[in-house]
C-alpha cells in the first residue's frame, strides 16, 4: 500500500495533472523513475567495498560526509555491459530517508506523464518483479517502464536495509 | 496576566532538579556532629530557589514542601536547632519527593500525597523541637526576609514607567514573552496595561520596572518589540523613596510601629502558620495581596472592603506587587494616587485584571507564602545571576553542539585532503601554501579539540549520586559501607556521561550486596566492620578507565563454576579466573542464595556489559576470595571521534580501533599452526592465539597468502585475545565516526565508516564482533 500512496502519477486520479520522470537506460531498456525521487546524478567513482556483501552492492562512498552505498542496477537486472568509465552514471536517490546511489548506463530524459499515459504492465515473470512497476508509457514511440524506484530500493531482495519494510 | 509561562518551564525543571541534586550532595557531605555553616548556607539557598521559582511558577505544592523544609533549615542554619541525622535523613526523603514532584509535573509518574503529608508533618515535628513558644517560624522567616533581602534593600532602585505597542510579528511570535522575561532579569516587573485579548494581540501595553539597572540596558529589546517608535519610557523618581521610607523588604523595627499591619515580609511563614501564632492581624494581610502573585489579587479585591473599611475600594489598586508601598503611603497620606499615574483610572487596571483566574482565591495561603517567598528568592537569584554573569555560561541544546561538532568533523576531512592534494603536487607546491597549510592544520586541530570540549563534562555528575545509593543501600542492608572517590574531575563526552550512570550503579549495588560483607562477618575476617568502596576514574590512552572496587568477600570462583554447571554452561575447571568471572555477565546468571530487592534476580550484569558495550567500552573484573573485587570500566572518551589504526587489506583500507591493539609483529614461516587442520592458532608469549586472516573473512583477495609476508595485529577485545593478519600497516589516525546504518545496513564484522584524508571511505571494524568470530571458529575446530 506505501507504494501507492507516492508513486508519482500512479495515484494520481486527475489525468490532467502529470508528473515528471527521469528516465535512464539499462541495456536496451529504458526506465522511469519519479524526479522527486532524484537527488542528484554524479559520475562513478570507485566505492569502497563491502565485506561480503551481494555483487551489486558496489561498496560505499563518500557524497559530502555522507557514507553512500552505491547499487549497480545493471548487475541486479543483469541488464547491459557492466563497465565502469568515466561516462557511467550514478543516479543519487533519495528514498525512504536515506541516500542510496544507483548505477546506470545512461541518463537519457526527462518526461511529463499523465496517469492516463501510464498504461498497465502486463504480468511477466523475470529477474524484475512486477510489483515494482508502475505501468508502462509510451513516448515518441519508445517504451518506458516507469518504475516504483522507492518500493525497489527498499525492498528485502536489495539488501540495502536492515529489516525490509516488506 | 496571560504570560504563557509554560514556555519557562523546562527550564525551571532543569534548574530545579539541578538544585535538588545540589542539595543532596551537599547533605551528605555534611559532618552532622559539626556542620560547616557555608554548606548549610548552600543547601539553604537551594531550597530556597527551588521554592521562589516554584511560586513564580504557580507549582504550589513545591513551593509549599519545600517552605517547611527552608523553615527548619534556616533554624538550623541560625544553630537554634542542632543537626541531627534524623534530620538530615528528613531532609533527603524531603528531596526525593521534590523530585518525584517535579517528575509529577513533568507528566511522568505521580505524588504520593501522604507521603508528602507525612513528610511535612515530619519536617514541622523537626523544626517545632526544642521551639521557642513565640512563633519561631515566623520569626525565622522575618529574619530570613531580611537576611537574604536586605542585602539588596533597594538603595538606588529606580522605577520606570514603559509604555509600548508591539509589532505585529513581534506579538505573534516569542517576542514579547522574551522581553517580558528579560525585563523581569533586570528588577521587578509589573504589567500594568495589557491588550485585553491575549498576550499575541498587537495592543498596548503599559508596564512599571523597578529595577537598579539603567533604562539604558533595555531600552534597545523594548525598541525592537515596538511598533517603530511607539514605546516610551519614563523614570519615575518616587519608587526609591518610597521603598527607603518603608523600608519596604525590610522588616526593621520602624516599619510595624508606623503601620504593622504592613508587615511586607512578615507572613512569610504562611498565613496559615502563622496566622493563630502571629500577632499580624491575618486578614489584613490577605486583603492587601501584596505577596499574591498578580493574578490572585482579583481574588483578594473583595476582601479588602471588608478588611479596611473606610478605604474601601482604594486599596484596590494596589495590587501589583511593588507600587502596593508607594500607593498606600499614598493612600495615607491622603494625597491621592500621583505615584501611579498608569492607573489614573482606578477602576480598569482592576478590572482588567479582574478576569484572570478568579478562582485561586482558594488557594491564598499557598500562594501569599509562594509568593512572599518568590520576592525574596529573586533577590538572592539575582545575586546568584551577578555569580553567574562572572562565570558567563549559556545553555545551548544538545543538538546545536553537535551539529557543530559534525562541521568540525567535515572541516577536518577537507584539511586533510587539501594537505594530501599539496603533497602530491609533482613539482612541489609553494611555499606560501604549504605553510598556509600547516596553518589550516593546526587551527583546525584547535577547533576540533574546543568543540569536542563543549561536549565534555565532569564525571563528578555521576559520582555525585553514589554516595546516596551508598548511603541508602548499606543501612538497608545493615552493612557499613564508606564510599571513597576520586578523580571526579576526569571529563568526558556528555553522551557517555548520561549513558554510564546506569550501569555504574549497579556495579556499585552489586558491590555493595554481594562484595562487602556484614559486620560481623568482617569483624571474623579480621577486617574493619566499616568496608570500603572506592569509585576511581582516570585517563588511560585514548580512553577513560571507571574502576568500582571494594575490599569485600570477592568472587567465588568454585561458586560460579558449580552455578555455571548447573545452568548447562560450558564450562571446565582449567578456566582462567577472568573467564570464570566473565560468566556474570552472562544473562540470568546469579549467585545470590536469595533473591532480595536490591539484586540476585541475575538480571543486570549481562546489560551492565552490554550497555557499555554499546558504548565502545568494555568492563573487566579482578577478584581475590576475601580481598575484593575490582571492576574496571573501559570507555572512549568521545563517541564521536576515534583513534584508530589503518590496516590494509587487498587494496582496501580498514581502521582498527587503536584501544583494542595489543601490539603487532611479522610472523616467521612456521609460526602457525593449524588445529584439526581447519583453525589457525599462533603462539604469542606462551598463549596459543587464534588467528583471523582478515581477507578471508572479508573475502577480499589479499597481496599474499604467505604469513611471512604481512602483519599480525594481536587483538584483545573483552579478554578474547586473537591476532589478526593484515598486509600492511598504514598508519594511525583520528577518525570521526561515521554511520554505515544511516544509508545502508549493519555489517557483520564492521562497526562504522569515516572518510579518509583522500575522500574515500574507510571501514571501522568491529574487533568484538571479529575476536567473536574467532573464538567460534577455534571452537568449531576444537
Amino acid at each position: 500500500m506505501e507504494a501507492m500512496t507516492h508513486g508519482g502519477g500512479a495515484v494520481n486520479d486527475d489525468d490532467l495533472v502529470a508528473s515528471e520522470f527521469l528516465t535512464f537506460t539499462l541495456g536496451s531498456e529504458e526506465y522511469a523513475i519519479d524526479i522527486l525521487k532524484v537527488q542528484e546524478i554524479r559520475g562513478y567513482e570507485q566505492p569502497t567495498l563491502i565485506a561480503n556483501a551481494p555483487p551489486f552492492i558496489k561498496g560505499v562512498i563518500n557524497l559530502r560526509g555522507i557514507i553512500v552505498p552505491i547499487v549497480d542496477l545493471r548487475i541486479k537486472f543483469n541488464l547491459g555491459k557492466v563497465e565502469y568509465t568515466p561516462f557511467t552514471v550514478v543516479v543519487i536517490l533519495n528514498v525512504a530517508g536515506r541516500v542510496i546511489g544507483a548505477v546506470v548506463d545512461s541518463v537519457s530524459d526527462v518526461f511529463s506523464l499523465t496517469r492516463s499515459q501510464i498504461r498497465q504492465a502486463p504480468d511477466f515473470s523475470g529477474t524484475f518483479d512486477t510489483k515494482y512497476i508502475i505501468g508502462l508509457a509510451t513516448v515518441d514511440s519508445r517504451m518506458m517502464i516507469v518504475t516504483d524506484i522507492e518500493r525497489l530500493m527498499i525492498s528485502a531482495e536489495m539488501a540495502l536495509i536492515d529489516s525490509a519494510s516488506e | 496576566m496571560t504570560i504563557d509561562m509554560s514556555q519557562f518551564y523546562q527550564v525551571f525543571f532543569e534548574e530545579s532538579a539541578e538544585h535538588l541534586a545540589t542539595m543532596e550532595g551537599l547533605l551528605l557531605e555534611l559532618d552532622i556532629d559539626n556542620p560547616d555553616s557555608e554548606q548549610l548556607n548552600a543547601i539553604f539557598r537551594a531550597a530556597h530557589s527551588i521554592k521562589g521559582s516554584a511560586g513564580t511558577f504557580g507549582f504550589t505544592d513545591l513551593a509549599e514542601t519545600t517552605h517547611i523544609l527552608e523553615n527548619l533549615l534556616d533554624r538550623i542554619r541560625k544553630q537554634e536547632l542542632g543537626l541531627r541525622a534524623d534530620m538530615v535523613d528528613a531532609f533527603l526523603e524531603s528531596g526525593d519527593l521534590l523530585r518525584d514532584m517535579l517528575e509529577a509535573h513533568q507528566g511522568r509518574g505521580q505524588v504520593d500525597p501522604q507521603a508528602v503529608a507525612s513528610i511535612c508533618a515530619r519536617l514541622r515535628n523537626l523544626s517545632a523541637d526544642e521551639s521557642v513558644p513565640v512563633g519561631p517560624p515566623l520569626h525565622s522567616a522575618e529574619e530570613k526576609g531580611a537576611a537574604v533581602v536586605g542585602l539588596n534593600v533597594p538603595v538606588g532602585k529606580r522605577a520606570f514607567d514603559i509604555q509600548f505597542v508591539p509589532t505585529d510579528v513581534s506579538a505573534k511570535g516569542n517576542g514579547l514573552a522574551n522581553l517580558l522575561a528579560e525585563l523581569r532579569s533586570f528588577g521587578n516587573l509589573e504589567i500594568l496595561n495589557q491588550p485585553a485579548s491575549d498576550m499575541n494581540s498587537v495592543g498596548y501595553w503599559q508596564l512599571r520596572l523597578v529595577t537598579d539597572a539603567g533604562q539604558e540596558s533595555f531600552a534597545d529589546q523594548i525598541d525592537f518589540i515596538a511598533e517603530n517608535g511607539a514605546w516610551r519610557v519614563v523614570e519615575e523618581t518616587v519608587a526609591d523613596d518610597v521603598d527607603g521610607d518603608f523600608g519596604f523588604f525590610d522588616n526593621s523595627p520602624g516599619a510595624p510601629e508606623t503601620d504593622p499591619e504592613y508587615g511586607f515580609f512578615s507572613p512569610m511563614g504562611s498565613s496559615t502558620d502563622c496566622a493563630s501564632a502571629v500577632e499580624l492581624p491575618a486578614p489584613i494581610d490577605e486583603s492587601y495581596g501584596f505577596f499574591a502573585p498578580l493574578p490572585q489579587v482579583d481574588g483578594s479585591i473583595p476582601a479588602v472592603p471588608a478588611a479596611l473599611g473606610e478605604d474601601g475600594d482604594g486599596y484596590g489598586f494596589f495590587t501589583p506587587l511593588p507600587p502596593t508601598v508607594p500607593a498606600q503611603h499614598a493612600a495615607e497620606e491622603g494625597d491621592g494616587f500621583g505615584f501611579f499615574e498608569p492607573l489614573a483610572p482606578p477602576s480598569a487596571p482592576v478590572e482588567a485584571i479582574e478576569p484572570v483566574t478568579p478562582a485561586r482565591i482558594i488557594s491564598i495561603p499557598g500562594a501569599v507564602e509562594a509568593k512572599s517567598a518568590a520576592l525574596p528568592a529573586r533577590a538572592t537569584k539575582s545575586q546568584q545571576g551577578t555569580a553567574a554573569a562572572t562565570e558567563s555560561s549559556i545553555r545551548v541544546s544538545v543538538e546545536k553542539v553537535d551539529q557543530l561538532i559534525n562541521l568540525v568533523g567535515e572541516l577536518v576531512i577537507t584539511q586533510a585532503m587539501l594537505l594530501q592534494t599539496a603533497a602530491q603536487i609533482q613539482e612541489g607546491a609553494p611555499e606560501r601554501l604549504i605553510n598556509g597549510l600547516a596553518q589550516l592544520e593546526r587551527n583546525t586541530r584547535d577547533l576540533q579539540e574546543s568543540v569536542m570540549s563543549i561536549r565534555m563534562m565532569q564525571i563528578s555528575f555521576v559520582f555525585s549520586r553514589f554516595p546516596r545509593v551508598v548511603r541508602d543501600l548499606s543501612s538497608k542492608l545493615g552493612k557499613q559501607v564508606e564510599l571513597k572517590t576520586s578523580g571526579e574531575t576526569t571529563e568526558l563526552d556528555k553522551g557517555l556521561i548520561e549513558r554510564i550512570a546506569d550501569p555504574l550503579t549497579h556495579l556499585i549495588r552489586n558491590s555493595l550486596d554481594h562484595g562487602i560483607e556484614l559486620p560481623e562477618t568482617r569483624i571474623a575476617a579480621g577486617k574493619s566492620p566499616v568496608g570500603t568502596i572506592t569509585l576511581k576514574a582516570y585517563h588511560q590512552g585514548g580512553s577513560i578507565v571507571i574502576e568500582v572496587g571494594d575490599d569485600g568477600a570477592g568472587l567465588p570462583r568454585n561458586k560460579i563454576l558449580a552455578k555455571a554447571r548447573e545452568r548447562g554452561l560450558l564450562v571446565s575447571d582449567q578456566m582462567t579466573d577472568s573467564e570464570v568471572f566473565n560468566l556474570i555477565f552472562e544473562a540470568g546468571f546469579s549467585t545470590a542464595d536469595q533473591v532480595t530487592d536490591v539484586s540476585g534476580r541475575g538480571v543486570g550484569m549481562d546489560v551492565v556489559r552490554r550497555n557499555i558495550q554499546s558504548m565502545g567500552g568494555r568492563v573487566e573484573i579482578e577478584s581475590m576470595l576475601g580481598v575484593g573485587t575490582r571492576m574496571t570500566v573501559r570507555l572512549p572518551l568521545t563517541l564521536a571521534i576515534l583513534d584508530g589504526m589503518s590496516i590494509a587489506v587487498g587494496d582496501q583500507t580498514y581502521i582498527l580501533p587503536l584501544s583494542y591493539v595489543v601490539e603487532s609483529f611479522q610472523p616467521k614461516v612456521g609460526d602457525i599452526k593449524t588445529l584439526s587442520n581447519q583453525a589457525r592458532v599462533i603462539q604469542v608469549r606462551g598463549e596459543f592465539l587464534p588467528v583471523v586472516v582478515l581477507h578471508e573473512l572479508f573475502n577480499i583477495r589479499a597481496q599474499s597468502n604467505d604469513f611471512s609476508q604481512g602483519i599480525m595485529v594481536v587483538i584483545d577485545a573483552d579478554g578474547i585475545h586473537a591476532a589478526l593478519f593484515v598486509d600492511a600497516l598504514i598508519g594511525q589516525h583520528q577518525v570521526v565516526i561515521k554511520s554505515l546504518e544511516a544509508n545502508y545496513r549493519r555489517v557483520p564484522g564492521i562497526s562504522g565508516a569515516t572518510i579518509m584524508g583522500d575522500g574515500h571511505v574507510a571501514l571501522i571494524l568491529d574487533v568484538s564482533a571479529i575476536a567473536g568470530m574467532a573464538k567460534t571458529s577455534l571452537q568449531k575446530a576444537g
